[in-house]
C-alpha cells in the first residue's frame, strides 16, 4: 500500500523538532514557575505541544493510502545553489559578479534550451540590480569583483 | 478630535507628495505581483520590507498597505484570465471567472472584479473608521491576560477555519512559535537557542524567515509547474463594458460581500481568503438559478471580489489598534513597523494620530488610483502574463537575496533564506501551511510576555484566565472553535450509521 508519505514524515520531523526543544530548554534554561516563569517555561510548553501533534499528524497517516506529491528535487537544489552561491560570492565578487553567477545558476533548472538566453537574462539582471540597489538605493556594496 | 477632522488631518498627510509618491509606487507594484501567478502579497511585501528602511514609518506603512490591497486588484486578472490565482484570496474568482473568459467575456469579469474591488474597498474603509475609536477605546480596558488569550484565539481560529486538518494549522503554529523563542529573553536576558551564535541575539531575522518560506518556496514550486506555462489571450478594452443586465446582477452582491469582508476581515484569524469563500457561497445559496454558478455567473466575481477588499483593509483594524495582527499578511505588517521602532496598540491613534489617518486616506486615494489606472493599464497587466516564468524567477531570487542583505549586512542572513526556503518547500509538498507559521512566530513572543505578565499579576493563579470577562470570552469562543471539527465528525458519523440501516 501506497502510505501518505509527506503527512509521515512531515509529522515526525515535527515531533522530533519539538521533543529536541523541549529537551534542550528543559536542560539549558530555567524553568522557574507559574507566577514567576523563567526562560525555559514557555519553550518547553510549546516544544512538548509540537511534539504532540506531529504524533498526531504522523501516526493515522500511517494508516492511510496517500499519493505522493510531485517532488522537483532538480529545482529545490539549483535554486538553493543559486542563493547559497550569492550570499558566499557578494563579499569577493561584488555586486556585478555575484548577481551575474546567481542568474546563470537560477536559469539552470529552466525547461527552455540554450545558453544565449541565459547569457542576455543575467546580464540583463545584473543592469538592473545595479541600476535599483547601487545608484537608486545607494547601498553600500562592493561592485567589481576584488582582483587581488 | 471629531471623526471628520481626523480624516482632514490624515488626508492633508497623505497627499503631500512624498507620501502620495509611495502610495502610488505600492498599488502599482501590489498589481504588479497580484498579476503573476505564484508571486503572493506575502511574497511582495518581504521583498519590499527592505527598501522601506530607506523611508520614514508612515510612507513605510502605506507603501506596504498599498502592496496589499493593490494585489487583491491585480489577483483577479490571472483567476479570471489563466485559472491561476494571482494571490490565495482570488482563488474563488476562478470558478465563475474562468467560464466568463471561455465565453469570450473576460472583458466583463475583469470590469466586474474592478469596480467590486473598489466598492468592497470604500465599505471597507467605512466600517473601519467607526469601528477604529470603539476598538482603540475598548482595548484601554484590556489587561495582559486579555491580551494573551485574544492572540491564542486568533492563533485557534486562524487555524481551525476553514481547515480540513487543524492539528497541521496547529503544528505549524507551534513550530512558528518556538522559532520566535530564538534569541535574548526580554523578561530575564537569558539567550534561548542560539547555540553560541551572535547573529541570532537578535532573534530570527523576520525578513529572512518570510523571503524564505514564500519566496524562495514559491519560486521553486513554480519552475517546473506545466499550469505555469499558460500564457493569455489578448482582449480589446471595449470588451470591459458589461450590459445593462449584467450591471443589474452585481450591485447587490457586492454589498453583501462587502458587508460580509468588512465583518470577517476585523475578526483576528479569519482574514480575506476565507471571506471570499463565504461571499461566494452566500451569493450561491441566495441565487434564484444556483445552477448558473460555476459556469460564469457575474455575481460570482463581484461577491467574493468585494468580499476580499473590504476585509484586506479591515484586517487592519486589529493591527493598528490593538497591535495584534490577524492574519499573516498583517503578522509581516506587524513585524515591519516594530523593525521601524513603532509598536501598534491603543496608544497609537493618540500618539500618532497622522499615521493612522494618513493611513486611512491612502487607503481611499489608492483605491482610487487603482480603478483609475487599472481599466486603461488592463492591456499591460495581460501583455504581463505573457512573459515566461523563466525570465522572472532569476530576478526574483537576487532581489530576494540583496533584500535579505541589505537588514543587517550579513551573509549569514542570505545562508538562512536558503536553509528557511528548503524547509518551505517541503511545507508547501506536503501541504503545511508556511502562513500559519509566520502568524505564530510574530505572536509568540507578544504571547509569551503578556501570559507571563498576566500570571505575575495574579501570583501564579491560572484562574485568572476565566476570571475577567474578556479574556474568559476568548477562552470560551476558542473552545467553541475546537469542538465544531469533533461535532462536525460525529454527525458525519451518526448520518453514515443511518445510512447503513
Amino acid at each position: 500500500m501506497q502510505r501518505d508519505w509527506p503527512e509521515v514524515w512531515g509529522g515526525l520531523i515535527l515531533a522530533i523538532v519539538g521533543i529536541g526543544a523541549a529537551l534542550y530548554a528543559w536542560q539549558n534554561y530555567d524553568m522557574g514557575t507559574l507566577r514567576q516563569m523563567g526562560p525555559g517555561f514557555f519553550p518547553v510548553a510549546i516544544g512538548a505541544a509540537l511534539c504532540g501533534f506531529g504524533l498526531v499528524i504522523a501516526l493515522p497517516a500511517l494508516l492511510r493510502r496517500g499519493d505522493g506529491a510531485p517532488f522537483d528535487g532538480a529545482s529545490l537544489l539549483l535554486v538553493l545553489t543559486a542563493v547559497l552561491v550569492f550570499g558566499l560570492a557578494l563579499p569577493r565578487l561584488g555586486l556585478v559578479g555575484a548577481s551575474f553567477v546567481t542568474v546563470l545558476i537560477a536559469t539552470l533548472p529552466a525547461e527552455r534550451r540554450g545558453w544565449l538566453w541565459r547569457g542576455v537574462l543575467a546580464l540583463s539582471i545584473t543592469l538592473v540590480t545595479v541600476l535599483v540597489f547601487h545608484l537608486g538605493l545607494r547601498m553600500t556594496l562592493p561592485l567589481w569583483p576584488r582582483l587581488s | 478630535m471629531s471623526t471628520w477632522d481626523s480624516l482632514l488631518l490624515g488626508l492633508s498627510f497623505a497627499l503631500q507628495p512624498q507620501v502620495l509618491i509611495y502610495c502610488v509606487l505600492g498599488v502599482l507594484l501590489g498589481s504588479f505581483v497580484g498579476v503573476l501567478p505564484g508571486i503572493g502579497a506575502m511574497a511582495a511585501i518581504s521583498l519590499l520590507l527592505p527598501l522601506t528602511f530607506y523611508m520614514s514609518p508612515e510612507a513605510a506603512l502605506i507603501m506596504l498597505a498599498g502592496v496589499y490591497y493593490g494585489a487583491q486588484y491585480g489577483g483577479a486578472v490571472a483567476s479570471i484570465l489563466l485559472r491561476l490565482p494571482g494571490t490565495p484570496q482570488s482563488a474563488v474568482t476562478t470558478l465563475d471567472g474562468y467560464p466568463l473568459t471561455q465565453q469570450g467575456r473576460a472583458g466583463l469579469a475583469l470590469f466586474t472584479a474592478m469596480i467590486s474591488s473598489f466598492t468592497g474597498a470604500m465599505i471597507g474603509i467605512v466600517v473601519l473608521v467607526m469601528l477604529a475609536g470603539w476598538l482603540s477605546a475598548l482595548a484601554t480596558r484590556f489587561g495582559a491576560a486579555d491580551y494573551a488569550m485574544m492572540m491564542i484565539f486568533g492563533l485557534v481560529a486562524a487555524s481551525t477555519i476553514g481547515a480540513t486538518r487543524p492539528v497541521k494549522g496547529f503544528a505549524m503554529i507551534a513550530l512558528g512559535v518556538l522559532l520566535g523563542c530564538i534569541g535574548t529573553d526580554v523578561n530575564s536576558g537569558a539567550q534561548r537557542f542560539t547555540f553560541g551564535q551572535t547573529e541570532l541575539l537578535d532573534g530570527l531575522n523576520l525578513v529572512a524567515l518570510a523571503m524564505g518560506l514564500f519566496g524562495v518556496a514559491e519560486v521553486i514550486a513554480n519552475i517546473r509547474n506545466p499550469e505555469r506555462q499558460k500564457t493569455a489571450a489578448r482582449i480589446s478594452l471595449r470588451s470591459l463594458l458589461p450590459t445593462r443586465d449584467d450591471l443589474r446582477r452585481i450591485p447587490l452582491p457586492i454589498l453583501r460581500g462587502g458587508a460580509l469582508g468588512s465583518f470577517f476581515g476585523a475578526l483576528p484569524g479569519t482574514g480575506s481568503t476565507l471571506s471570499a469563500f463565504l461571499a461566494y457561497a452566500t451569493e450561491r445559496r441566495l441565487s434564484r438559478q444556483p445552477e448558473r454558478f460555476g459556469k460564469g455567473a457575474v455575481e460570482g466575481v463581484a461577491g467574493p471580489e468585494a468580499g476580499n477588499n473590504a476585509a484586506a483593509i479591515t484586517a487592519f483594524t486589529p493591527t493598528l489598534t490593538l497591535g495584534i495582527p490577524g492574519d499573516p499578511i498583517m503578522a509581516l505588517m506587524l513585524g515591519a513597523l516594530i523593525i521601524h521602532g513603532i509598536q501598534p496598540g491603543p496608544m497609537m491613534l493618540e500618539a500618532r494620530p497622522e499615521m493612522f489617518w494618513g493611513l486611512v486616506a491612502s487607503f481611499g486615494i489608492g483605491n482610487l488610483l487603482l480603478i483609475l489606472l487599472n481599466l486603461p493599464l488592463i492591456g499591460i497587466w495581460i501583455a504581463m502574463l505573457r512573459i515566461p516564468f523563466n525570465y522572472l524567477y532569476p530576478a526574483i531570487i537576487v532581489f530576494l537575496c540583496l533584500g535579505v542583505y541589505s537588514v543587517r549586512g550579513l551573509t549569514f542572513d542570505i545562508v538562512l533564506v536558503a536553509g528557511i526556503g528548503l524547509a518551505g518547500y517541503l511545507m508547501t509538498l506536503a501541504k503545511f501551511s508556511p502562513a500559519l507559521l509566520l502568524l505564530g512566530f510574530v505572536l509568540g513572543p507578544l504571547i509569551e510576555t503578556n501570559l507571563r505578565r498576566a500570571l505575575l499579576i495574579a501570583r501564579g493563579d491560572p484562574m485568572v484566565f476565566l476570571e475577567r470577562p474578556i479574556s474568559a470570552g476568548f477562552v470560551f469562543a476558542s473552545v467553541i472553535l475546537l469542538m465544531l471539527p469533533l461535532w462536525r465528525l460525529r454527525r458525519r458519523k451518526a448520518r453514515a450509521y443511518e445510512d447503513s440501516i
